[in-house]
């Protein structure tokens, strides 16, 4: 039976479910050190929540085809965006539901944009970032259920990220956020309503410039069709500092905006029925963002962009919008 | 999707034998670790072939830094260390760096072999040149 995904705000069970998931998987060792996954320095081992933090950083570095101009990767800045991330999240809820002891478990999603409708300077105290649920901000964050600890050797602690060329790396620090930095305010209601009014899933060029419900979604483009920080990157950049980075599966955040990300996807192919593209007559420079091009992920070839489109067995979210 | 085949796929042994793979199999990345990323940009125009080359090179305090920024066609700023933004100004994006990377930038105490053990707590100054520091958006190489 499909789990329901629920908004992190209205449901506190569920809420320190996932506070409660997240520390499990975090000190759960998964069996493998740094030096398998080729990262430098003393060799440690790798939690079961890092690893998707490998996996996200390798899937950014997977060029599809290497080197094309648009910077277009395995998971990001192309078609592929929702579904790639689909799969990661759907990975994740397994990985929750299995360490809580709990099949009904359905990840939550924050619905950011009723805090961008509040004023700027309001947004960093909104009830996302209180003491109870994600915490708040800081260089480490101090406050919250992942607050850093020097002497608590199980507080929340980031143990790889990336540096400033993009590779992996080991460091032991607090989680980082720093709000409104390098973007004022969060993206707002008229904004997801606009995007959600787009009827292509995508377009030619299939990148950054697409003017299309991927592009808008991802956050490439505003709604006047010029470049800018939008909807899903803009949560990245105004949250900062572990969410600027390709690591940035690192704040418990991120599977809250993806998992709302998600559900605008799912809201979109309530409208507009469950399709996807490119199809397979896309050349050879869209491998790994057509409809039947494997995902990247441990589920090979059994997890392409046409098996993502119906989730409908495995879970569902209380409201689409 | 199914949800056995999900449940087998989610096992962590299997994700971490995926990304052993995934990171054998990456292919190296010309460039973006050696911090000479380049971005070509290619057009047609009344029959001409154009085509733009830009590197960027970036320093900061006066230590040159090896973040792989590119432009898009469209004349977007990017860098795929930070690969949620993008900036209209190569200036924005290595601001964001900064934030982005604190200890990377971290200014490193002059080392001082002939002074005092004691001394490795001060930390000079760091050497200014006086140069104009680069208006917003006017150094855009695109
Ligand atoms: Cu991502």
């Amino acid at each position: 039976m499909a789990v329901v995904r629920k908004n992190i705000l209205q449901n506190a069970d569920v809420r320190d479910q996932y506070i409660q998931g997240v520390q499990l998987l975090k000190n759960e060792a998964s069996g493998r050190k740094t030096n398998e996954f080729g990262i430098p320095g003393a060799v440690r081992s790798v939690s079961t929540y890092d690893l998707f933090v490998i996996w996200h950083v390798t899937a950014m570095m997977l060029e599809t085809p290497p080197g094309n101009p648009a910077g277009r990767n395995s998971a990001h800045r192309g078609p592929v965006f929702a579904p790639w991330h689909r799969v990661m999240l759907m990975l994740f809820e397994q990985n929750l539901q299995r360490v809580l002891n709990d099949a009904n478990f359905g990840l939550p999603y924050w619905d950011w944009a009723e805090d961008g409708d509040l004023p700027p300077q309001q947004q960093g105290d909104a009830a996302i970032w209180g003491d109870d649920c994600m915490g708040g901000q800081g260089n480490p964050v101090t406050t919250g259920p992942f607050a850093f600890s020097q002497s608590d050797p199980s507080a929340f602690r980031v143990r790889i990220s990336t540096n400033i060329s993009g590779e992996l790396r080991s460091v032991n620090r607090g989680l980082r956020r720093a709000f409104g930095v390098s973007a004022d305010a969060l993206p707002r209601t008229a904004h997801v309503a606009n995007a959600l009014a787009l009827s292509s899933y995508d377009s030619p060029d299939w990148d950054a410039d697409a003017n299309s419900f991927r592009n808008r979604i991802e956050g490439w483009m505003n709604d006047d069709g010029v470049s800018a920080t939008w909807l899903h990157n803009l949560v990245h950049v105004w949250v900062g500092g572990e969410m600027l980075l390709g690591s940035s599966p690192n704040d418990p955040v991120f599977f809250l905006n993806h998992c709302n990300i998600d559900r605008l996807w799912e809201s979109w192919m309530s409208r507009n029925g469950r399709v996807y593209v490119p199809d397979m007559e896309a050349g050879a420079d869209l491998k790994g963002h057509r409809i039947d091009d494997p995902i990247s992920s441990p589920l090979g070839r059994g997890a392409t962009p046409r098996e993502t489109l119906d989730v409908s067995e495995i879970y569902e979210y209380d409201a689409l919008l | 999707m199914e949800t056995k085949k999900l449940a087998t796929g989610a096992a962590p042994r299997k994700l971490s034998d995926y990304l052993t793979r995934a990171r054998d199999k990456a292919p190296a990345h010309d460039g973006h670790g050696a911090g000479g990323a380049q971005s070509v940009r290619e057009d047609n125009y009344r029959g001409h072939a154009i085509e733009i080359v830009t590197t960027y090179k970036i320093l900061v305090d006066g230590r040159k830094i090896r973040a792989p920024l590119g432009v898009d066609d469209s004349g977007q700023v990017h860098c795929h260390s930070l690969p949620n933004y993008q900036t209209a100004s190569a200036v924005d994006m290595v601001r964001a760096l900064i934030d982005g990377f604190p200890e990377e930038f971290e200014r490193k105490p002059v080392r001082a072999q002939s002074r005092p053990a004691a001394s490795h707590k001060h930390r000079p100054a760091p050497v200014r040149k006086s140069r104009p520091a680069a208006k917003k958006g006017s150094k855009h190489e695109h």
